[in-house]
């Protein structure tokens, strides 16, 4: 009985965990709108503009990566 | 004369359905099994190789044979182009002419970025950029996570033997003495030792490349008293800025290493647990997603470190000049 209570606790804590990948969704959606406005704006730029857009992405991604490396420490280590 | 060859739908898409039949008939015959997920990479032999002090054991983990493997394909790499270049021919082909666009492409982005200081920044870039696209695309070979050693485990599954020493693994939990399959190759980017070495290789020598570029002058980006004394609320400020870039030194190694190692892993619980669960068709695309993270996140670790070393090359006040 206490085995499934933690267990199930892990379950739910892995899952709280990845809450915090809403706003890397939300930072990601964001960036790339306004690379997509410029490049709409300026097609000249877009070269450059896609590598600073990668470049945000992949800072922002970062916030839900961690919180993906936690949830995965909750259900394949602890 | 040039003459384009076009898509031919008409016998590709027979092969495609072809490998779905052979895909149905295969699972039926060799059905799925879910793998032991691991965060720490397995151990291919139980006892430990040797041991080294106060470091503790050296085990033999199934990730040293795939750093391996990425090391010979990048030196026979390095070896074809250098017979190419011994051969002197103007326009490569082959292995050696992809590598000089690569090489190209990548040294452009570098000093459109860091200018005069390119050559000093741009071995540490594309080292890392092919070191870790080759690592990370190696684990989509087929057999990289499927074929290896049995190892006795307390929840393992059941064995069938296939003859001469080989054995399959059965789906059913077993009842006493089950198995679980420890492969001989893992994706070397799902190591955290091997993303963190990286990450401590491009934090440092950026500090490395700062000193050279700036003098001790680097350093008064963290520790800041210049203005300290002129406009003492606005320099105290600057002191404290000073202490956050020193923090954030740290976390970059902290998410350079998360990052890579994060999202390889997630494509292998991915793969794995779409491959048991729908074993049809569905893992093909999978793959391909795998294919254009690996892609991406090598993209993004070198095009990371680059732009990391080519700030600290500028210097604080250089903005204003020009």
């Amino acid at each position: 009985m206490e085995g499934d209570i933690v267990q199930a606790a892990k379950f739910i804590g892995a899952g709280l965990s990845m809450i915090g990948a809403l706003g890397a969704g939300v930072g990601i959606g964001l960036s790339v709108q306004g690379a997509v406005q410029g490049m709409a704006r300026n097609p000249d730029a877009y070269g450059n503009l896609l590598v600073n857009m990668i470049l945000g992405i992949a800072f922002s991604e970062a916030i839900a990566i961690y919180c993906l490396v936690v949830a995965f420490l909750m259900l394949f280590v602890l | 004369m040039e003459t384009t060859r076009k898509w031919r739908w008409g016998i590709n898409r027979w092969f495609i359905l072809l490998f779905i039949i052979l895909s149905i008939v295969a699972i039926n015959l060799v059905a799925p099994v879910q793998p032991h997920i691991q965060v720490a990479p397995e151990r291919i032999l139980l006892e430990p190789l040797f041991n080294m002090g106060p470091l503790g054991d050296f085990y033999l983990v199934n990730t040293l044979p795939t750093l391996l493997i990425v090391h010979i394909f990048i030196i026979s790499l390095a070896y074809m182009v250098r017979q190419s270049l011994r051969k002197g021919d103007l326009v490569p082909l082959g292995v050696a002419g992809a590598m000089e666009g690569l090489i190209e492409v990548l040294y452009n982005l570098t000093e459109s970025s860091a200018g005069k200081h390119a050559k000093k920044i741009f071995p540490w870039f594309a080292t890392i950029l092919i070191f870790v696209l080759v690592a990370n695309l190696m684990k989509l070979l087929p057999g990289m996570e499927s074929i290896g050693v049995m190892h006795p485990y307390e929840h393992g599954h059941e064995i069938q033997a296939l003859g001469g020493g080989w054995y399959n693994l059965l789906p059913g939990e077993a009842e006493v003495d089950g198995y679980v399959l420890t492969p001989f190759f893992r994706a070397v980017s799902t190591d955290l030792n091997f993303t963190l070495a990286l990450a401590l290789i491009s934090v440092v020598m950026t500090q490395v490349i700062g000193v050279q570029a700036q003098g001790l002058r680097y350093f008064s980006k963290f520790i800041n008293f210049t203005t300290m004394f002129k406009k003492p609320f606005f320099g105290f400020m600057d002191f404290l800025v000073g202490l956050l870039e020193l923090i954030s030194e740290f976390a970059k190694i902290l998410s350079f290493t998360f990052r890579l190692f994060g999202v390889m892993f997630a494509g292998f619980v991915l793969v794995a647990l779409v491959a048991t669960m729908l074993p049809v068709f569905v893992p093909s695309l999978i793959y391909m997603f795998e294919l254009f993270m690996g892609v991406i996140q090598a993209f993004v670790f070198g095009m990371l470190t680059m732009v990391f070393m080519s700030m600290a090359t500028r210097g604080h006040g250089d903005e204003e000049h020009h």
